[in-house]
């Protein structure tokens, strides 16, 4: 064979070699989408007065035409894809990381352990929490190691190269072993309580000895995720000027800031949050998770990070809602009026304190229920378990205490023979009423929703 | 056999942080057009929060809701916002944003008096128009005054404010105090059907009515009732995360995870109660956690009134509803006399 004919064979194996890998290859951009691009304005936007109108979300178009930049949907140049190495242990002491046969794979530009962040600890009331565990693991779902490499892929595969020799630990899951005074502690030389709320009005005892009845029960929660759409993602690029931007489905993007600046002892003027449309929220993202770690293996690299939490991590790795254990006691009078009441709350806090103190907070004060009561003493206490931490969820603890005291009510309704409507519309809050903290309420609807809800539904048609 | 029952529950629902400090700033900037920017810190997490924000400002300055864009969500560009969390957005963001827009139409007014013939305190802004009160046949359309005002009297109509609600910090003995500025309240009340052979429960329809103050833009409130009340369902029937004995999640994917799916909503009937608070937003407080809180304790009081069986523990699953069904039905026999 002349060198003409190879050649041209060469060259035409290599056309052949370059249309498949053409072929093979997802689109680097979305095919074009044809929209109208001129908007009808819906009439309820463009009316005064703007208040009470039914106007439709500016955003409600993207979603509808699938155009809405989430962080996923973003790329900058030469962007890295980071992934976080998960313990799958709940309580250990880490002996040691090998990050070399990660370090030395094709593709990996990074690994990052937690010693090597500026300050590993965060949260928003108590920083009990790292980034990276470094010396302890707390829960199964601690990172101990990041990775950034040129495609989601290999990051994947880097995380089974790193090697963390741990020493397991004694650890403790149930709420109430963990109140025990010969319970593993989670954070020693700390206690597991952690926090604890008390309100007291009135004379409880007295109120019980007033009473006609008294009532007891025991309720429980489960623990339950948010399970937003989009998970926690974020991208990080350090700049050459050592400013840092970061692009973050957070909730709540000044106080993440403060946190950041923090975690990576840097001036807050020097870090840059952008919230882009978050998918879904529901006090799951309130706080940071892997955007200091995105940030600095930015730095590392010199290049952008993206980081994606699965499915797996949202659940293992994120916060969720508070189990917890509630006992109540009300004393009632012949009538059904609430005379006393005295309720116990005990909450799983997981791991780490997380949002717990606030969650505590409004889980206590609201226990009693929308009623007037002169008498209440209720406690809530919040302990560590080596469990995935619990934290913001939609109701800050009401849903829990909501379950609890509206059952709990519905039984002395039965035992009293009353109906439920009834005894509650016996006992709710009025304009002006105390609440047990002793502020004074206003604006207060509470009897007009029960029975707007019973007309609508036509409670006491049903009942005869 | 399939027994119908039905369970109420009401609530009381805080907004805003537990007495710490929670602030959120706005900055609202007329256009010469008399469109306006409004610049919040506040994040758009699905809820239509911008939507209500961007009403808010064309209320204050007497436009539309189209007439305001919104800019979110940019450290560098806007703001401090303490963020979408403890349903303060409306109630919190809002007041800033009402604040902020009522400075930049001042700016407006001062800018309109001379060209009216009257004093600042006699004009209002209503319907794209700055106007005189009592009076509105001497108007001038407002973009003409911002662009007076920017472009004749280089005063461009630019306002910035920042709230707080105000707290009282709570006794650490006696827990005494004013932890929030407001709180909204709510009934639900669930219909559902028990299998009384299976335990299975199914929510047939749920009755929502909730308090947000003046509904800023109703049809996000009900979007918002009937988003709750879907979380609501899962937490009382179907979610739970568990655990082996190590501590290591058993469940966390979407096959072992069971959560609510369109095909288990009920019907849902959303009511929003007349209700106002003057120390809100044109009377605005807010709604968005409050939706999921008293689903599950209606729907459980339902599954009592079906069945005669009272679960203390969520989720109630079918097995747990059928385990107590049983019991109760041996408890029963145990009971009729020999």
């Amino acid at each position: 064979m002349d060198k003409k004919t190879r050649a041209a064979e060469k060259s035409t194996a290599l056309e052949t070699l370059r249309e498949a890998d053409v072929a093979l290859r997802l689109p680097a951009m979305a095919p074009p989408v044809a929209y109208p691009i001129e908007t009808l304005v819906p009439q309820a936007r463009q009316q005064t007065p703007a208040v009470g109108q039914r106007a439709t979300r500016p955003d409600g178009r993207l979603h509808g035409l699938g155009q809405t930049k989430y962080i996923d949907d973003l790329a900058f140049p030469g962007m890295l894809y980071a992934k976080i190495k998960r313990a799958g242990i709940a309580s250990a002491r880490i002996r040691s990381i090998d990050t070399s046969a990660a370090e030395a794979m094709p593709g990996v530009m990074a690994v990052l352990v937690g010693r090597e962040i500026p300050v590993n600890s965060f949260g928003p009331s108590l920083q009990d929490q790292p980034l990276l565990a470094d010396d302890r693991v707390f829960h199964a779902g601690d990172g101990v190691a990041a990775v950034a490499a040129v495609t989601e892929q290999i990051a994947i595969e880097a995380l089974d190269k790193i090697k963390v020799d741990y020493e397991p630990l004694p650890a403790v899951f149930d709420p109430l072993e963990a109140m025990k005074d010969d319970a593993p502690k989670v954070h020693a030389p700390n206690g597991n309580i952690y926090a604890t709320k008390v309100i007291k009005k009135g004379d409880v005892e007295k109120g019980f000895a007033e009473s006609d009845h008294i009532f007891e029960g025991q309720f429980r929660t489960q623990m339950v995720e948010h399970v937003p759409l989009e998970p926690h993602a974020a991208i990080a690029d350090w700049d050459p000027n050592g400013r840092v931007t970061i692009h973050s489905s957070l909730g709540r993007i000044t106080l993440g800031r403060a946190d950041i600046a923090r975690t990576l002892k840097l001036p807050i003027n020097r870090i840059r949050v952008v919230a882009t449309i978050v998918g879904g929220n529901f006090g799951g993202k309130n706080e940071i998770t892997q955007e200091p770690i995105l940030a600095l293996l930015s730095k590392k690299t010199g290049r952008p990070v993206k980081g994606v939490f699965t499915r797996d991590e949202e659940f293992t790795s994120s916060t969720t809602r508070h189990p917890i254990i509630m006992d109540y006691k009300t004393g009632v009078a012949k009538n059904g009026k609430i005379l006393a009441r005295k309720v116990r709350l005990v909450l799983d806090g997981g791991a780490y304190c997380s949002w717990s103190e606030t969650t505590l907070g409004k889980a206590c004060i609201l226990s009693a229920g929308p009623y007037n009561i002169d008498n209440l003493y209720a406690e809530a206490l919040v302990v560590y378990t080596n469990k995935t931490m619990t934290g913001a969820m939609r109701g800050f603890g009401a849903p829990q205490v909501c379950f609890a005291y509206e059952s709990h009510m519905d039984d002395i309704a039965a035992a009293l023979n009353i109906d439920p409507l009834d005894i509650r519309l016996l006992n709710a809050f009025d304009e002006g009423s105390a609440s047990p903290t002793g502020q004074v309420l206003h604006s207060v609807v509470v009897k007009d929703s029960l029975l707007k809800a019973a007309e609508r539904f036509g409670w006491k048609e049903a009942q005869s | 056999m399939k027994r119908r029952g039905r369970g109420i529950a009401c609530m009381w629902y805080p907004i805003g942080f537990t007495v710490s400090a929670n602030p959120s700033a706005a900055v609202v900037k007329v256009n010469e057009d008399g469109t306006a920017t409004l610049l919040t810190g506040t994040v758009e997490t699905g809820q239509g929060s911008l939507t209500v924000l961007g009403q808010i400002a064309a209320e204050a300055l007497g436009i539309a809701t189209d007439d305001v864009h919104v800019v979110s969500a940019d450290t560098d560009a806007t703001p401090m916002d303490t963020g979408a969390i403890a349903s303060r957005t409306t109630y919190v963001t809002g007041n800033a944003v009402k604040l902020a827009a009522e400075k930049a139409k001042a700016i407006l007014f001062e800018v309109a008096a001379p060209m009216l013939g009257v004093k600042p305190d006699q004009l209002e802004a209503k319907d794209r128009q700055i106007q005189v009160k009592g009076y509105p046949q001497r108007n001038l359309p407002i973009g003409t005054v911002a662009n007076h005002a920017q472009v004749v009297m280089g005063q461009p109509a630019i306002g910035s404010a920042s709230y707080n609600p105000p707290t009282v910090g709570m006794d650490p003995e006696t827990g005494q105090g004013k932890p929030f500025s407001t709180y909204v309240y709510a009934t639900q009340i669930a219909e559902v059907d028990v299998d009384d052979e299976t335990g299975e429960v199914n929510v047939i329809r749920i009755v929502a009515a909730h308090d947000c103050g003046t509904a800023i833009n109703p049809m996000l409130v009900e979007g918002q009732v009937q988003g709750g009340i879907s979380m609501g369902i899962g937490f009382a029937l179907q979610e739970e995360i568990l655990f082996d004995t190590n501590g290591r999640q058993i469940n966390p994917n979407l096959t072992n995870y069971i959560m609510p799916t369109s095909l288990d909503m009920p019907e849902i009937d959303v009511d929003i109660v007349d209700s106002y608070d003057p120390t809100g937003p044109f009377g605005a407080k807010g709604v968005g956690e409050p939706t999921s809180v008293p689903t599950a304790a209606a729907i459980l009081n339902a599954i009592h009134n079906a069945v005669g069986v009272r679960i203390t523990s969520l989720p109630a699953t079918s097995e747990k509803v059928l385990t107590a069904i049983q019991a109760k039905r041996t408890q029963e026999t145990k009971r009729i006399p020999a």
